[in-house]
């Protein structure tokens, strides 16, 4: 594994750890929040147990993103010192208001967990309110300086040093809005479905019916109703990217060559050696309607761009299909789920044996999401302004670093994982 | 108004690096206070560092992160230098960062508390936190020895030398014994058990001689390095007022230890440790750090104008938000009443 690889991997494997947790510290005290106050209003003793049995679950992920985040904040200079060089003074800003939020999450969620009797009820509730405000707020601002790095502005070059800078203009840059939004509703969805996936499991097991039915029933909701969202927020996301980065979507849609009336391809494998499509089922001019609102729009293809600049496409392509197809199947589970509430009124135990089933899949998809957008920026650390290579660190052994988080992360998440079966084994 | 940037920045470096010193290097202390305490007071120093610690911990680390933000986007030259020359030891300090975060949080939320796994927590929750308070403290003493480097190709020279040493070493037993110094300053009034209390007070002074003695050789130690540490540390005045200070601080400390003023204890200590990291801090004033091709000051550093007056916005903006949350988080746990 060569140094440029295994930096490649450290960060991968980073990010790809510390976005579950990032997800879940973001949206779980929602969640919460619904509970404790359906127990302040109702003084039902079940939603107190469910508050305090959520509120151990997102103390615990709350932990341990928070110590992988502050990873991520240096190993983004350690691993590519070049590109925080470069890029820190003109990118930084985001970063900045992310502390602040992250801040007031931390102090937040330490009134919240330890407040219970010591203040007014009302304002205990408003800390746990407020972690999940600020947690979303500090997800969007990070977000949106990864999005500078897909649509890079804000900065002139001159003689190779990097001049007029404007710091708001880079923030707010022509992929934050989509890459944030997008990336939000994913992790409200992910999140509720994996809540309402064990207590569906609960159900099942016919433990404790009064806490897990309510708590299916806010985690079902906020899923399900994302879940509906998503597919319309992934399109407007993918349209953007088009305009953005053609060579990311043509890679995304394994499309080799630019034309009119393109088609969209259902499945298969690119082939980059012979410029491809293997196996696929084409549905002609659906890739220029989506990508353009235009069955004649001509959609670029990978061969218009120089080879080495092309991302590996087989991978773009792969992870794309699959949060497609996570994005689908969730959206067709959400109607059936809203179905059964409206006509019905009860949920049979099949629906809640696929809801346990499905409950990975919200991660799976931001996952490959995360992949698709990343790796499809390739070989690009910031879009047509600087190459992975160029930014590496000159330090070597990366390798090395590779293996020690990723011992370190398995490790973690193995005991998370651990921690939490006895959560639910015990409150269950 | 690039100068003003620059220096209300250089205040909330100063203040970011006090506070999570003051603050943070208290919680690492406390891990390290596990290791050292008799069997008998195990379980109630426990549970005083566990109602001591649990609602702060992760604001305290805060400190952490503004100070590399305020660095990578204020100050990319000297963030640069730092991450290339010095990617061991941060690595080491990480992975310590990351093990002590899980381990506290993992032990108080883990919903079966068995002896087995509650020993392992224990036990890596300490080894932790004396691992990242040596590496932190290698980091500090490299950033002023003069050996950062971050151009040349020769892995010993950009990889090991900057921080390899005994000087860095010694500094990092330092900061050890300093942050068990705060911890136990900290935790002896938070305490209602009269056996640890007693144990703090007779732990105090031995760690107040550690500090000095190990201060001393660090101090020693520094004549071995090329930027000669302890010869600019005498001729600062600033450093030297900063060193005087905390001197006369110990004479408050065993004052009020003997008075029972537990209060004034913590605000003792804090400011004590606050006063002698300010003195190293500035030992080399205007530089932020040393390198190899000599000094890189803060305004040599810094970040074109429009990026400063951003950081200075969101930094003064956020301390309206940061600050109250704060004080109102400290005041309801750490007041004399809670």
């Amino acid at each position: 594994m060569d140094d440029l690889l295994a930096a490649r991997l450290s960060m991968g494997f980073s990010l790809g750890f510390h976005i579950i947790f990032a997800a879940i510290g973001m949206t779980m005290p929602f969640l919460m929040s619904v509970a404790h106050y359906k127990y302040l209003k109702t003084k039902d003793e079940a939603y107190l147990k469910l508050t305090k049995m959520w509120m151990k679950g997102v103390a615990i992920l709350f932990a341990v993103g928070a110590v992988s985040g502050t990873v991520l904040s240096f190993e983004l200079g350690l691993l590519w010192p070049e590109f925080m060089k470069w890029a820190g003074p003109i990118i930084g800003m985001p970063f900045s208001w992310e502390g602040t939020a992250f801040f007031i999450e931390a102090v937040a969620l330490g009134l919240f967990l330890y407040g219970w009797n010591r203040m007014n009820p009302w304002i205990h509730w408003m800390t746990g309110l407020i972690v999940g405000i600020s947690g979303f707020a500090s997800g969007i601002f990070v977000v949106a300086a990864n999005a500078w790095m897909n649509a890079p502005q804000g900065f002139k070059v001159e003689q190779g040093q990097v001049v007029g800078i404007e710091p708001l203009t880079a923030m707010f840059n022509p992929a934050w809005f989509h890459q944030s939004l997008h990336m939000q509703v994913a992790a409200l969805q992910a999140v509720g479905l994996a809540v309402a996936g064990v207590h569906a499991y609960l159900l099942l097991k016919k433990r404790n019916k009064s806490i897990h039915q309510k708590a299916f029933l806010i985690a079902m909701t906020m899923a399900a109703s994302c879940s509906l969202i998503q597919p319309l927020v992934g399109h407007f996301s993918a349209q953007r990217v088009a305009v953005l980065q053609p060579v990311k979507l043509a890679a995304m849609e394994g499309h080799f060559e630019t034309s009119s009336q393109a088609p969209l391809y259902i499945g298969g494998f690119p082939d980059e050696e012979k410029g491809e499509m293997v196996g696929a089922i084409p549905i002609p001019g659906l890739l220029s309607f989506l990508a353009f609102n235009d069955f004649e729009a001509e959609v670029k293809g990978l061969n218009d761009f120089p080879k080495e600049n092309w991302p590996p496409v087989m991978v773009v392509h792969i992870s794309f299909q699959i949060m497609v197809a996570i994005g689908t199947l969730l959206s067709l589970w959400a109607l059936i789920y809203f179905f059964l509430l409206i006509f019905r009124k009860k949920y049979p135990p099949w629906f809640l044996k696929i809801t346990v089933i499905f409950s990975p899949l919200g991660f799976i998809a931001i996952e490959s999401g995360w992949i698709t957008t990343e790796v499809g920026r390739q070989p690009w650390i910031i879009y047509e302004w600087m190459k992975a290579e160029e930014a590496l660190t000159s330090v070597p052994g990366m390798t090395y670093h590779f293996y020690i988080f990723l011992v370190l992360y398995l490790f973690l998440a193995f005991m998370t994982a651990w921690l939490l079966k006895r959560l639910v084994t015990y409150y269950g | 108004m690039v100068d003003l940037y620059v220096n209300i920045l250089i205040f909330f470096i100063s203040a970011s690096a006090i506070l999570y010193v003051a603050l943070g290097g208290a919680d690492f202390g406390a891990g390290i206070l596990e290791w050292i305490v008799p069997k008998e007071l195990k379980e109630a120093q426990q549970n005083v560092i566990n109602k001591a610690m649990g609602p702060v911990w992760e604001a305290n680390h805060m400190w952490l992160i503004i100070l590399v933000v305020i660095l990578f986007m204020g100050f990319p030259k000297a963030f640069h230098v730092i991450v290339v020359s010095l990617h061991f030891p941060l690595v080491a300090l990480l992975v310590g960062i990351v093990l002590r975060g899980c381990a506290f949080t993992f032990r108080h939320y883990d919903a079966v508390k068995d002896e087995t796994s509650q020993k392992a927590y224990s036990f890596f929750f300490s080894l932790s936190s004396v691992w990242s308070s040596i590496w932190l403290g290698v980091i500090a003493a490299s950033l002023t020895r003069g050996l950062l480097h971050a151009k040349g190709q020769d892995p010993y020279e950009i990889y090991l030398e900057p921080w390899f040493g005994l000087f860095p070493f010694l500094m990092g037993l330092f900061t050890l014994t300093i942050f068990t110094f705060l911890a136990c300053s900290y935790l002896i009034g938070e305490t209602r058990d009269e056996r640890l209390k007693s144990y703090y007070q007779k732990l105090v002074p031995i760690l107040n001689i550690g500090v000095v003695l190990l201060g001393g050789l660090v101090f020693l130690s520094s004549y071995l390095e090329p930027t000669q540490f302890m010869n600019s540390f005498f001729t600062s005045p600033f450093s030297l007022a900063c060193l005087f200070l905390a001197s006369v601080l110990f004479y408050f400390i065993w004052f009020y230890f003997k008075y029972f003023s537990f209060w004034m204890v913590r605000v003792v200590a804090a400011a004590q440790v606050s006063l002698i990291l300010m003195g190293w801090f500035f030992v080399h004033w205007p530089n932020l750090i040393e390198t190899k091709e000599g000094g890189l000051s803060f305004y040599e550093a810094a970040a074109p104008e429009p990026t400063l007056k951003q950081l200075v916005l969101a930094l003064v903006i956020g301390s309206f938000f940061i600050f109250p949350s704060l004080f109102y988080l400290l005041n309801i746990f750490k007041s004399k009443q809670a």
